[in-house]
């Protein structure tokens, strides 16, 4: 993206953001949707009773109450805070090491759970799947337009890995609730809680996932599906719910207390994640596919909220990766310099 | 009836995901057509909870019921007439 990129003079979300239109004054529609700002605020309030009632009635019936989706990062680490200490939840984590999580997001989830008292258990898929996975999610168009307004494709695969992973342990144990960091702006207010209603979600998925088989081979099936047998023997789904989106927590807020437990910044990912260093990978990638880079949307959120300033967002996605930066991440997905500079 | 609730699904799907009214057909499946993905449908299934104040079930969240715009109307409109 180069430096004369028109963004909206409110937000950061750029003109190459799909549907995006700005007025004379350079504010973008999105800025301008007063109605959405509304129906928000009503989903927050929503989401907030309907959760309290559905703690209320599921909470403390076995071994665990949640399985938290817990990556090491900032936000994943505030909400394993909220769940155990402000809402009281047994909380079994779960951490799918991708290969490319930072040493110090290891000595963090570390740090963490001890501090808070929780089981974590880590899956690291093959690197012989993974790898081509990625490379896959990098190179062709796999996900739908829609999904990639807010998250990277690479981004979406991983992500995919642990929803079903933490819905497979969910089912097993029969664990009534799955939690996740999400963050208002990476998902839609009124998905703050849902239930995960597999069957549903998996046949409009169906078509990714035959791309994806096509790609990288059947053994998509291995961690994107889950079997039938454990569907059949399953009586309900658990629900998935995202607390920070209730909390709604400053970025500033949210580091001053999980510092408290022993936190610390990792210094070699880039300025839009707290753990993983694929993200600079997968938002060069995205810029160069899309022409805006992956983060706009959540940021421009945040701006919206007050809950960080326009300066900041820029800054944060200012620090684009140089494709040779990247060149040992390449190396290791077996993707050429090439192959990236033909998106 | 039909009308009303399509009228209110229609104006909730456009100003949510950004479309044009004149870029949905009826019959299709949104997320066939790239207009939603699956947390489009989460999205969906609460507003239509929300506003029609009906309760969907996890074996009414199939795609003959949310498969098109016509069939979540349909969907609706039987589900208030219950």
């Amino acid at each position: 993206m180069s430096k004369e990129t028109v963004r909206c003079t409110k937000c950061i979300l750029s003109s190459a953001f799909p549907r995006i239109q700005f007025d004379e004054k350079g504010v973008c529609n999105f800025c301008r949707n007063e109605i959405y700002f509304t129906t928000e605020n009503q989903s927050i309030a929503n989401a907030r009773e309907q959760i309290t009632n559905l703690l209320n009635e599921h909470q403390g019936k076995g071994q665990y109450d949640a399985v938290m989706c817990y990556s090491g990062g900032k936000d994943s680490t505030y909400t394993l805070m909220l769940a155990t200490r402000q809402y009281n939840l047994k909380v079994l984590a779960l951490t799918v090491d991708n290969g490319f999580l930072s040493p110090v997001a290891f000595e963090n989830i570390n740090q963490t759970v001890d501090a808070l008292g929780v089981d974590l258990i880590t899956i690291r898929p093959s690197s012989k799947f993974f790898s081509p996975l990625i490379k896959a999610s990098a190179l062709h168009d796999i996900y739908n337009p829609k999904t990639l307004t807010r998250i990277s494709s690479v981004c979406n695969s991983c992500i995919s890995i642990i929803n079903i992973a933490a819905l497979k342990l969910a089912l097993e144990k029969k664990i009534p609730f799955i939690l996740a960091g999400f963050t208002l702006g990476q998902i839609p207010a009124n998905s703050i809680f849902y239930k995960n209603n597999y069957t549903f979600f998996q046949e409009s998925r169906e078509p990714i996932l035959n791309k994806l088989r096509n790609l990288v081979g059947n053994e998509v099936d291995d961690y994107f599906c889950i079997s039938d047998d454990l569907i059949e023997s399953t009586e309900s789904y658990p629900y998935n719910i995202n607390l920070l989106c209730l909390d709604d927590p400053s970025e500033d807020e949210i580091l001053a207390e999980i510092k408290k437990l022993g936190w610390i910044s990792p210094k070699d990912v880039d300025g839009c994640s707290s753990n993983c260093r694929l993200n600079a990978f997968n938002n060069f990638v995205h810029t160069q596919k899309m022409g805006f880079n992956p983060y706009e949307l959540e940021l421009s959120h945040l701006i919206r909220r007050d809950k960080l300033s326009r300066e900041d967002a820029l800054r944060k996605i200012a620090a684009q990766a140089e494709i040779m930066s990247l060149k040992p991440i390449l190396e290791q997905l077996g993707i050429s310099q090439q192959e990236i500079e033909q998106l | 009836m039909s009308e009303n609730i399509q009228n209110k699904l229609l104006g909730f799907i456009t100003r949510s995901f950004m479309v044009e009214r004149e870029e949905i057909d009826l019959d299709k499946s949104m997320i066939d057509e790239g207009i939603i993905d699956s947390f489009g449908l989460i999205e969906i299934a609460t507003f239509l909870e929300n506003e029609f104040h009906i309760k969907i079930t996890e074996e009414k969240m199939i795609r003959a019921n949310f498969g098109s715009v016509h069939k979540i109307v349909s969907f609706v409109k039987r589900e208030q007439t219950q």
